[in-house]
């Protein structure tokens, strides 16, 4: 029933997933750490799912998936994390004229709820350590991406040919 | 009077077929590294290069599909797929998205149960992960600049990252019931 665990925590996922990748990430973490893995591995799988193509909380999900359950296991996680997406498109499309919705309103709405998520997300990814090394990292990532128009797959791949480097010297 | 067909900047069209369409989106989400705010524009240029959509109408469905949850890039491409292409294009939109990071991470995910063991490609990893708290904050500060704030959308935000903070295993119930109420309070109370 692994499987079946994976899908409903992803299909939850697909149902909040608003605002581009980020935001959702803290709640991913929410649903899967300490149940499936520990914290240092999540962020490890964050910067995977970033620095492959494709969308972040897709990545994601079938990352988690095939951890899980193997190929079965993606298969499951990716389908149920688009499934409330786009079943939510697909009613839309077909009953948009019954719909009152009004569109600045929600947009404003999203926005703040994406926003918040993207600060839980920091919060809960922020570095539950004194040790100086994961700060330098994230304190450096932060100015290199916020201040210039670097890639941050670059970035990604970089920190982490730089520590192999320092593992190395040790 | 002359055919103006081939004259610059004139897209040639090709028909939007469902093939075409999955084609296209297959092809730019293998090689576009860095998620759906980077995809979504390459798309566009793809989808206007064949003659299917104009930009603005493009962007205005991009605009729209941000309302609907999941990835931004699936959003959009099934949107508009669906306009160009109706319901066949819609389905091959949601391949064309989904198949290539699908079989990429199938690969990674394999390699890294083949390696993920090695002292050497572990150190990789925990450098890679160490760096993902700052690329959140750095997309925290760009959203944050590009926003035009008022005093209530600044109130709104605080109060739901508190709660968020505070009750992380409620996060799902508060934030679908939080953009409810935000929807709700923005239709009683216009500011």
């Amino acid at each position: 029933m692994e499987i079946l665990n994976v899908a409903l925590t992803f299909f939850k996922v697909g149902i909040v997933a608003f605002g581009g990748g980020w935001s959702v990430i803290g709640l991913i973490k929410q649903e899967i750490v300490p149940r499936w893995m520990n914290a240092e591995a999540f962020n490890s799988l964050i910067a995977i799912a970033q620095s492959t193509p494709g969308p972040i909380a897709l990545n994601a999900a079938t990352l988690v998936g095939w951890q899980r359950g193997g190929f079965l296991g993606a298969l499951a996680a990716t389908t149920a994390v688009i499934a409330f997406p786009l079943l939510a498109m697909s009613l839309a499309l077909a009953f948009s004229k019954y719909i009152p919705l009004k569109k600045n309103l929600a947009d404003e709405s999203l926005r703040s709820g994406s926003m918040a998520m993207v600060l839980m997300t920091l919060w809960t990814l922020l570095p539950h350590t004194t040790l100086p090394m994961p700060w330098i990292f994230a304190l450096a990532s932060f100015a290199i991406t916020a201040f210039t128009e670097f890639n941050a797959v670059w970035v990604i791949l970089g920190a982490g040919a730089l520590n192999m480097l320092l593992g190395a010297l040790h | 009077m002359k055919m103006p067909a081939k004259a610059k900047g004139i897209p040639k069209t090709v028909p939007p077929t469902p093939w075409r369409i999955f084609l296209t989106l297959a092809k730019i989400n293998t090689l576009t590294l860095g998620g759906g705010y980077v995809i979504v524009p390459v798309t566009g240029n793809a989808f206007e290069k064949q003659g299917w959509i104009k930009e603005e109408e493009f962007y205005r469905i991009f605009s729209r599909a941000q309302v609907f949850p999941g990835p931004i890039a699936l959003s959009t491409s099934f949107l508009c797929s669906y306009r160009i292409a109706g319901v066949p294009g819609a389905i091959a939109s949601v391949f064309g998205v989904v198949l290539p990071p699908f079989l990429a991470l199938i690969l990674v995910g394999g390699f890294i149960s083949l390696y993920g063991d090695t002292e050497l490609f572990k150190r990789f990893l925990n450098g890679a992960g160490a760096v993902v708290p700052g690329l959140v904050g750095s997309m925290l500060w760009r959203t944050a600049r590009n926003r035009k704030w008022s005093v209530r959308t600044v109130i709104e935000v605080i109060v739901l990252a508190v709660l968020l903070a505070v009750f992380p295993s409620a996060a799902f119930f508060i934030l679908i019931g939080g953009i409810i109420v935000l929807y709700l309070g923005r239709l009683i109370w216009k500011s």
